[in-house]
């Protein structure tokens, strides 16, 4: 019986030992990660604190982590003085503009992208068909298409919606082909055997088959839909983190524009542990696979 | 009255170099019978068996099952593969009953059927199961559970046992031979272990390479039912230096 008891013995392990300590060894294991993790951007920022001790580098331009901090407050939460900051408050909306703007273009990019590319890897047709003008329109990054996305869709949510899907359908598309190209090739003649229909096998076998690479083309995917959103609302839309990002710049407020800046990499952070944890769940087969070898 | 028939079957695979892996094939296997097919390895055998199931096409000759020419897979000839091929998102239970659902066999129908088949092959405490859970040996027992779920009319076995250790190849050959004996399916066994062909089959149809030919066929009349017991008798030790002095002479320079 070779059920895997990897997780399982490690419990019992850890249970079975007094209660000397109170924490146990995984909850140290993960401490002691965090610490890691901690320390880089801990040492950078103090470091850049202590530089720019009068209270800016640069000649004053760019202002140190304090003043960050204290710009961000104000722009997370209002400022109950009298405030010249013209973003006092806005946070949160923006943050919500940036990310609903990328919810749906990304929504978009997979429910066209992962059909498409699962009919490029699975039919032969369907790839002659599809593949080479995918092909050739994949090396056109999405700054280039911000021209035509204005002209087609004028300075309106629409424009920035359709460069995050384009943006995020490529790595989608071509991820989700190559899983159902490498499909292993018995276990289609397996569902043939048992008789299965073409369709039954699309959505049975190569779906489930072509998961684990889907995840890829999604995690690929929603880094570019976030440097799409950015794009987009610096250019062709009112509101959002982008447009926050450029504006401040402008008003030569470079706190805010930092400030921004560390928001859009939480949100990818966390959108992005978001799409792990989701993969965790869809593809626990998997995982246990990892444990045995 | 065979239920299938190989009547001068060639194959080619087209490529940059042509390969000719039959070469005028003819076997006809009767209803019920247990055929193994055995060779060394690249003689062929694999793509016979194929060709079979469906899952690639003659380049000539004809191939009938059950009286009709054989064009693609389907649930009567039931495949099982040397490494099992279960879908790995499926747990044991699911793996099962993959067939009949596909096929749109009413639930009641199905479920009491496939119970009893993981009860048959001694995985019933491991329906739940994921396949990357299960030994080489019970992977390979779901398998065949899985097959049996459609009551194919004959069994297509492709080197089953050939990637398990040798106790756990004895006892599924063991096992293999209970349920054939109870179920009575037309088997096609492809096997490079001489020892496995004679215990098992009725008649063993040994193979040469390049072009793949049938050289000898060989009945096995060893007293039903068998068990591994069998394999050290003394009519099992005769065929076996048989069959062994007739690979000699297939054995071509690689």
């Amino acid at each position: 019986m070779s059920i895997s008891t990897g997780p399982l013995a490690s419990r019992q392990q850890s249970s079975a030992r007094p209660a000397a300590s109170m924490v146990s060894p995984a909850m140290r294991r993960s401490l002691r990660q965090i610490l890691l993790a901690v320390v880089l951007p801990v040492v950078v920022i103090a470091i850049w604190q202590w530089a720019g001790n009068g209270g800016s580098l640069f000649g004053g331009v760019l202002p140190t982590p304090d003043r960050v901090w204290q710009a961000w407050k104000v722009w997370a939460f209002g400022t109950t003085g009298l405030s010249l900051n013209p973003y006092s408050g806005t946070w949160l909306a923006n943050l919500l503009f940036s990310a609903e703007r990328v919810g749906k273009g990304f929504a978009a990019a997979i429910l066209v992208a992962v059909p498409v590319g699962l009919a490029i890897g699975w039919n032969r047709i369907a790839s002659g068909a599809l593949d080479p003008t995918v092909q050739l329109l994949r090396p056109i990054p999405i700054t280039a298409w911000l021209p035509f996305s204005i002209a087609v869709f004028g300075i309106r949510d629409m424009g920035a919606v359709f460069l995050i899907a384009l943006g995020a359908f490529y790595p989608i598309v071509v991820n989700t082909a190559q899983g159902a190209r490498d499909i292993e090739r018995n276990l289609v003649r397996a569902a043939m055997m048992m008789g299965a229909g073409r369709w039954t096998i699309l959505r049975r076998v190569v779906l489930p088959a072509s998961l684990p690479s889907i995840f890829t083309g999604l995690r690929i995917g929603l880094g570019i839909a976030w440097t799409a959103v950015i794009v987009a609302e610096m250019v062709a839309v009112k509101s959002g983190l982008g447009y926050v990002l450029w504006d401040a710049y402008y008003v030569g407020r470079m706190d805010v524009v930092i400030a921004d800046m560390a928001t859009i990499g939480l949100l990818g952070l966390i959108s992005d542990r978001v799409i792990l944890l989701i993969e965790h769940w869809v593809l626990a087969w998997r995982r246990l696979q990892s444990f045995q070898s | 009255m065979a239920t299938i028939a190989f009547e001068n079957v060639s194959k080619t695979f087209s490529g940059q170099a042509e390969v000719r892996a039959l070469d005028g094939i003819n076997l006809a296997i009767g209803e019920g019978e247990f055929v193994a097919l055995l060779g060394p390895s690249g003689c062929g055998k694999s793509t016979l068996l194929n060709l079979l199931a469906g899952f690639e096409k003659t380049t000539e000759g004809t191939l009938l099952f059950d009286g009709k020419t054989v064009t693609r897979a389907g649930p009567d000839r039931g495949v099982v593969f040397q490494e099992a091929a279960l879908f790995p998102w499926l747990n044991v239970w699911q793996n099962v009953i993959f067939g009949p659902q596909v096929q749109g066999v009413a639930r009641a129908e199905y479920e009491s059927k496939a119970r009893n088949l993981l009860k048959l092959v001694g995985l019933e405490c491991f329906a739940d199961a994921l396949p990357v859970q299960l030994s080489g040996g019970m992977r390979q027992r779901v398998g065949i559970a899985r097959v049996l779920a459609m009551s194919p009319r004959a069994l297509l076995m492709d080197e089953p046992f050939g990637a398990l250790d040798a106790q756990t190849r004895l006892s599924m050959q063991q096992l293999l031979l209970d349920v054939w004996q109870s179920l009575g399916t037309t088997v096609l066994f492809v096997t490079h272990d001489i020892d496995e062909a004679i215990l098992l089959s009725d008649r063993i149809c040994v193979m040469s390479a390049r072009p793949g030919r049938i050289i000898r066929t060989i009945p096995i009349t060893l007293p039903r039912p068998r068990s591994i017991a069998s394999l050290t008798s003394t009519d099992f030790m005769a065929y076996k230096a048989r069959i062994m002095a007739d690979m000699k002479v297939s054995a071509a320079p690689i």
